[in-house]
């Protein structure tokens, strides 16, 4: 049997200040072309786990393998190489506020191109036309020389998600991509993320605070709970006991439609 | 597992709560120290104008009398907080407590003063193992915490009650003795306000010696200049009292010295700071050694120059340069500019929002590639501010910087001023307000479009 795409082994974060364990001792594999829902309460470790993967948080323990390669073992400057490959996406959408949309967009391609030109705000003819392509494939091309910070919620995430998109990447890590946007605007933007899964082949890492939106866009569930892992499985597994398990007690479920 | 810090009692130890009680305790002994020498200089002030007094011999300070002031101060503290009467606890949010928040009754309060005279024996040591408490805190049923809104059945205000009356002695004393240490004297403001008058109005000149020692110098010679009449006559020929080496020395030459020194030491200051902003922010340089090393040498640096004034810093360079030499006031303006915008910078660096740097990050960019995107975006309008502000202080420094050696108008400025050519001194002043007016409203301007 080959290799998984994405391996994680024995993964544990430790926090320095205050000792907060927030991973303990972690395993799963992903394969090629799934869209992995990661579920949890805040502060379960979701976004930690993210991180550690395109390790913007240096793991404490443990191993990650992407197609083979040791991610944790690889130096900074490989490691940088690497995160081409690896796109994100974030709850606070994490644009630059005062840039243009183009140039937020542009920066998706910053690591295909030498520091030298991009200092001075060069970019490749080839990447310019990719931006606009991008832009619109979510929607936003007349907005291309628009401010960052005029545009709405939505619209922003619509941007994160062509900076994604211009890294050409193999992996997709949206770390609560819809936790700051409404009912109606969560869907349009999961559906970019379906639609990078489905058509250009993107393994996609997501975690999401709604069940019911993982269980529409999920192909695979795994759920933490205080940085270990309680579930994983197929959607339809997630049932009432299990719920209760992830969630706690008093939880209830809320729908999203 | 978290490890909790060693504790002998039963009962766990606030050691938040500990910690600022000696702080604000420290600050109570430091508060009755300031007191005591206001006390102290009052009484050596007043001691002869007491009639009785007066034929009594001054008695001489001996030396054990420091450690009885210094106990006497504590002792003083100690018993202020007692008797609910401290600006320390105050500072940290705290108060004396009574149990139900009732109003602490006088003799729990004297009891809990006597009681912390315990602390240094073996009992006190007991209850503080014991209870985890303080002797006082135990035995006198006060305790110190955030006090409570009101005291029940009552208008008046814990935080009114218990510092207020300090506070009050802290200022009054304050205003009492700084009054007396510089030489107030409002008899003499007005008694000569026509000798001023003179200088303005040039009725009469002074030698400003005449100022100086009065009564050494015969009467002052009358004239009719003044700083009030000024005489333009210098404004663009150049000044044959004023020999300043090769350069022609009209006002309008020296203040264009004057200027292009302000422009010059900003735009040095800016370029040489706006690197070494970056280098002095913690969360550009990252928490490695060689990261940790960088930013304490650069914000060092930042401190020591910023905290020595642009005066001495040009005092140096005009006796390295040439005295007189609008180079020696340019780098000591330069200079303290550095320090003083790289420090002012950097803490808008730290001051980001984090996120944009992240997802450069993630995208693969550089570290250079994070400040070019992530942060410059962020700090710029903030930048443009602080340059404008250290544009204006530059400004107005350059016309005086000459005093000490750094050249430009203040040479002749203080050249006349020292000959007693008010009319001429009028002029330069008149020119100098004109363009730091000038100056102040192209900044401005510059400031509204940008920020």
């Amino acid at each position: 049997m080959a290799e998984p795409y994405l391996v994680v082994e024995n993964l544990t974060k430790v926090y320095e200040r205050g000792q907060v364990v927030a991973l303990k001792d972690l395993s799963f594999a992903v394969e090629k072309g799934e869209f992995l829902v990661v579920i949890g309460l805040s502060g379960s470790g979701k976004s930690t786990l993210l991180r550690c993967i395109n390790r913007l948080i240096e793991p404490t323990a443990g191993r990650i393998y992407l197609s083979g390669v040791e991610l944790t073992k690889l130096s900074p400057r490989a490691m940088r190489r690497m995160r081409r490959n690896i796109g994100m996406i974030f709850q606070q959408f994490n644009l630059i506020k005062r840039a243009t949309v183009m140039t937020n967009v542009l920066t998706g391609r910053l690591g295909y191109n030498p520091t030298l030109l991009t200092l001075l705000g060069r970019f490749p003819k080839r990447d310019r036309e990719l931006a606009l392509r991008n832009l619109e494939r979510v929607g936003l091309s007349e907005k291309a020389y628009v401010r960052a910070d005029e545009l709405s919620g939505g619209q922003q995430q619509r941007v994160g998600i062509a900076r994604a998109l211009m890294q050409e990447p193999e992996l997709l890590l949206a770390d609560e991509p819809v936790s700051a946007l409404d009912p109606a605007t969560s869907h349009s933007v999961m559906q970019y993320l379906e639609q990078m899964n489905k058509e250009d082949g993107v393994t996609v890492l997501a975690s999401l605070h709604f069940l019911s939106l993982a269980r529409r866009y999920g192909t695979r569930i795994i759920a933490l709970k205080d940085g270990q892992l309680v579930f994983d499985g197929p959607p339809e597994a997630i049932d009432e006991v299990k719920f209760k398990e992830i969630y706690g007690e008093e939880a209830e479920e809320v729908e999203v439609r | 597992m978290a490890t909790k810090p060693l504790s002998l009692s039963s009962s766990p130890v606030d050691w938040r709560q500990l910690r600022r009680r000696s702080f604000s305790f420290f600050l109570d002994w430091l508060v009755w120290g300031y007191v005591a020498y206001g006390v102290v200089y009052l009484l050596t002030k007043y001691w002869w104008e007491v009639p009785l007094a007066r034929f009594l011999t001054p008695i001489p300070i001996p030396a054990w009398g420091w450690p009885l002031v210094i106990l006497g101060t504590l002792e003083t503290a100690v018993w202020s907080r007692a008797l609910g009467r401290s600006l320390g606890l105050r500072a940290f949010g705290l108060a004396l407590n009574a149990p139900a928040n009732n109003r602490p009754s006088l003799r729990a309060k004297l009891r809990r003063g006597l009681l912390w005279h315990l602390n240094f024996t073996p009992l006190g040591f007991f209850y503080l193992v014991r209870e985890g408490k303080f002797i006082q805190d135990v035995k006198s049923g006060l305790e110190v915490g955030p006090p409570p809104d009101l005291y029940p059945g009552s208008r008046s205000s814990p935080l009114r009650d218990q510092w207020a009356w300090t506070a009050l002695l802290v200022v009054v004393l304050t205003l009492w003795v700084g009054w007396l240490v510089v030489e107030a004297d409002l008899g003499t403001l007005i008694a000569r306000w026509d000798k001023a008058g003179q200088i303005y109005w040039g009725k009469v000149r002074y030698d400003l010696r005449y100022f100086l020692r009065p009564t050494e110098l015969p009467l002052p010679r009358v004239t009719s200049t003044g700083l009030l009449k000024p005489d333009f006559r210098y404004l663009l020929v150049p000044d044959p009292a004023f020999e300043l080496r090769r350069l022609s020395a009209s006002i309008l030459d020296l203040m264009v010295v004057t200027v292009f020194m302000a422009l010059l030491a900003t735009v040095l200051g800016v370029v040489l700071a706006f690197p070494l902003s970056f280098l002095g922010a913690r969360n550009i340089m990252g928490f490695s050694p060689v990261g940790w090393m960088i930013y304490f040498l650069v914000r060092g640096f930042f401190n020591v120059f910023r905290s020595i004034p642009t005066i001495m810093w040009t005092v140096l360079f005009a006796v390295w340069v040439g005295w007189g030499s609008p180079f020696a006031g340019v780098l000591g303006l330069t200079l303290h500019t550095i320090a003083a915008l790289g420090k002012l910078y950097s803490e808008q660096v730290e001051g980001i929002d984090p996120g944009p740097v992240e997802a450069v990050v993630a995208a693969g960019g550089s570290r250079l590639e994070v400040i070019r995107y992530a942060v410059i975006p962020q700090i710029s309008p903030s930048y443009w501010a602080f340059t404008l502000y250290r544009w204006d202080i530059n400004v107005r420094m350059s016309t005086v910087i000459a005093l000490v050696g750094g050249g430009g108008i203040g040479d002749m400025l203080f050249y006349h001023k020292d000959k007693g050519n008010w009319e001429l001194v009028g002029a330069v002043v008149v020119v100098i307000v004109a363009v730091v007016w000038a100056m102040d409203y192209i900044s401005g301007r510059l400031r509204e479009r940008i920020v």
